[in-house]
C-alpha cells in the first residue's frame, strides 16, 4: 500500500470500515435474477411501434423486449420510437425496426457481472435470459441502485444491532459477511478440498478463532469430498453473517436413499476404488455433525442431497480453559 | 521435537522442506481413511500414510499438521510435491511400514533408543 504524505490518521469504527467489503460481496453474491425485473411486458414481432410507445407510457419505462413465447427477437427502445414518429412509421410492425443485435445477460451471472456490462455497453437495459436461452425478465441501473440499497440497509442495520451494545473485540467479526460459492465436480479428484482449503485460507485472512477455522475447514472438507465421491457434481457456499458460519452443500443426485443410516459411524457405500484413495470410512458426515452447532441433511433418492452446517462464532469466545469440566453437549 | 527431527530420528527423507518441519509434533496419526484424519482433534499432529495423492496433503493442511511422511518408500508424484509447496507444508518419505513408522515416531518423541 502506498503511504500519502500528509494523510492523517482518522479513527474509524469497524462497521466502515467494512462498508466497501459488504459491496463487494452483495454484488458477488446478489445474481442477475435477484435483481431484475420479472413482470414484463413484451410486444409481438407484429405489435405496431405505436403500441410499444403506448405500453412505454403505462409503464414508464424506456425499453420493451420484442419476445414470442420466451424467445427474444429484438428490443424496442424510446429512440426507435422517437426515430418512428420523425420518420412517420409509427403504425409499422415493431419486427421491422427493431434492434436485433443484442447484448443480453444470463440469469445465474453475478451481478457484479451486470455492472461492468453497464460500464462497457452504454444501453439502459438488458434482457435477461436463463439457462434455456429463454427471456426471464429484463434489468436496467434503475433495478440495481434500488436492489442494492435495500440489501445495504438491511446489513447496516444487522451490523447497528451487533455492533450496538458493545465494543468488546471479540466483535470484531460479527458484524462481518462474507460469501462465497465453489463447484465441485464429480470424481475431479485433483481439485477436490480446494473449496475447503480455501475457506480456510479465507477465514484465517480475516483472523477468526483458530478452533472455529478448524472446525468449519473439516465440515467443508467432508461436504466437499462427499459431493466429489458420492454425487454427481454440486455446489459448496460458505456464508459469514450474523456470527455464523454457514456451509452449504447442495448437489444434482443421486440423492441417500437413507439419510439417517448414512449419518451413523461408518456407513458406507463407497467401492474398493474409493476406498483406495483415502474415502469410505464412513465417518464423514458424523465428523461434519460433530463440528457443527447445527447440522440439517435432505436428500431423497433420485434427487439431490443439501447438508447444512453452522458453527457458531460465540461458540468458540470462551475461554478456553472450559474444556476440562465442559456439562454435556 | 520438530517434523524435521522426527523425520530425521526415523531416518526418512524430506522431500518438501517448508516451515511447518520447524514446528513442534505432539501428536502422531498413521492412517489411510482421510476421515479418520479429520476426527483427530489434535493440534500439532504429523500424518504417517501410505497413500501418496493430493488429497492427504489437503487433508493434513485442513487440521493444521506439521507435516505428511508418505511410509513404504512409496514413489512422490511430482504433482504431489508441488501440492504441498503450494500448501505450505512439509513432506518426507519412510522405507518403514506404516505401523513401524508409528513405533520410530513414538520411540523417538519419547527418546526411547534400542
Ligand atoms: N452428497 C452425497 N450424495 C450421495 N450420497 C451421499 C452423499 N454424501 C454422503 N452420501 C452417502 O452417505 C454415506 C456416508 O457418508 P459419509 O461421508 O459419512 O461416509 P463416506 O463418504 O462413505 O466415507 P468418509 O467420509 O469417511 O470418507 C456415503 O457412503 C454415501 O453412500
Ligand atoms: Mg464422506
Amino acid at each position: 500500500m502506498e503511504e500519502r504524505p500528509f494523510a492523517e490518521k482518522v479513527p474509524r469504527s469497524a462497521d466502515l470500515n467494512e462498508q466497501p467489503l459488504v459491496i463487494l460481496e452483495l454484488i458477488q453474491r446478489l445474481k442477475v435474477r435477484d435483481v431484475m425485473t420479472t413482470e414484463l411486458l413484451v410486444a409481438a414481432r407484429h405489435t405496431t411501434l405505436r403500441e410499444v410507445q403506448d405500453i412505454m407510457k403505462q409503464i414508464k419505462i424506456s425499453g420493451v423486449p420484442v419476445a414470442e413465447n420466451g424467445r427474444l427477437y429484438g428490443l424496442i427502445s424510446i429512440d426507435d420510437i422517437i426515430r418512428a414518429l420523425e420518420g412517420g412509421y409509427i403504425d409499422e410492425p415493431c419486427q421491422k425496426h427493431m434492434s436485433t443485435k443484442l447484448v443480453v445477460l444470463e440469469d445465474d451471472m453475478p451481478l457484479s457481472f451486470a455492472i461492468s456490462y453497464f460500464d462497457r455497453y452504454r444501453y439502459g437495459r438488458f434482457p435477461v435470459l436463463d439457462r434455456n436461452q429463454r427471456l426471464v425478465g429484463i434489468i436496467c441501473q434503475r433495478d440495481i441502485n434500488r436492489t442494492l440499497l435495500v440489501e445495504l440497509t438491511h446489513e447496516l442495520r444487522r451490523m447497528e444491532e451487533l455492533t450496538g451494545g458493545s465494543s468488546a473485540p471479540q466483535d470484531d467479526y460479527a458484524g462481518l459477511y462474507f460469501f462465497r460459492e465453489f463447484p465441485v465436480s464429480k470424481f475431479d479428484f485433483e481439485n477436490a478440498g480446494k473449496a475447503a482449503t480455501t475457506i480456510k485460507q479465507l477465514l484465517q485472512e480475516r483472523s477468526f478463532p483458530a478452533r472455529l477455522i478448524r472446525r468449519v475447514a473439516v465440515a467443508a472438507y467432508e461436504l466437499e469430498m462427499n459431493m466429489c465421491v458420492h454425487s454427481l457434481g454440486g455446489v459448496l457456499t460458505c456464508q459469514v453473517s450474523n456470527g455464523e458460519v454457514e456451509i452449504v452443500a447442495r448437489d444434482t443426485g443421486p440423492g441417500i436413499a437413507d439419510v439417517e443410516w448414512a449419518c451413523r459411524d461408518g456407513s458406507s457405500t463407497a467401492n474398493d476404488w474409493i476406498r483406495s484413495l483415502g474415502f469410505g470410512a464412513g465417518l464423514g458426515l458424523p465428523n461434519v455433525k460433530r463440528v457443527a452447532d447445527h447440522f440439517e441433511i435432505r436428500s431423497q433418492e433420485g434427487e439431490g442431497t443439501r447438508v447444512r452446517a453452522v458453527l457458531v462464532l460465540a461458540s468458540e469466545n470462551k475461554p478456553k480453559e472450559e474444556s476440562q469440566g465442559s456439562g454435556g453437549g | 521435537m520438530t517434523f524435521a527431527e522426527v523425520v530425521a530420528a526415523i531416518g526418512g527423507k524430506m522431500v518438501v522442506l517448508t516451515e511447518t518441519a520447524d514446528r513442534k509434533v505432539r501428536h502422531v496419526v498413521g492412517s489411510d481413511l482421510m476421515s479418520d484424519v479429520l476426527l483427530v482433534d489434535e493440534d500439532d499432529m504429523m500424518l504417517l500414510t501410505s497413500l501418496a495423492s493430493d488429497q492427504v496433503l489437503r487433508t493434513a493442511q485442513i487440521v493444521g499438521a506439521t507435516g505428511v511422511v508418505i511410509v513404504n518408500d512409496k514413489p512422490v508424484p511430482d504433482s504431489m510435491a508441488d501440492v504441498a509447496r503450494e500448501l505450505g507444508l512439509s513432506l518426507a518419505t519412510s522405507n518403514l511400514s506404516k505401523y513401524e513408522g508409528c513405533v520410530a515416531v513414538y520411540k523417538a518423541l519419547n527418546g526411547i533408543t534400542t
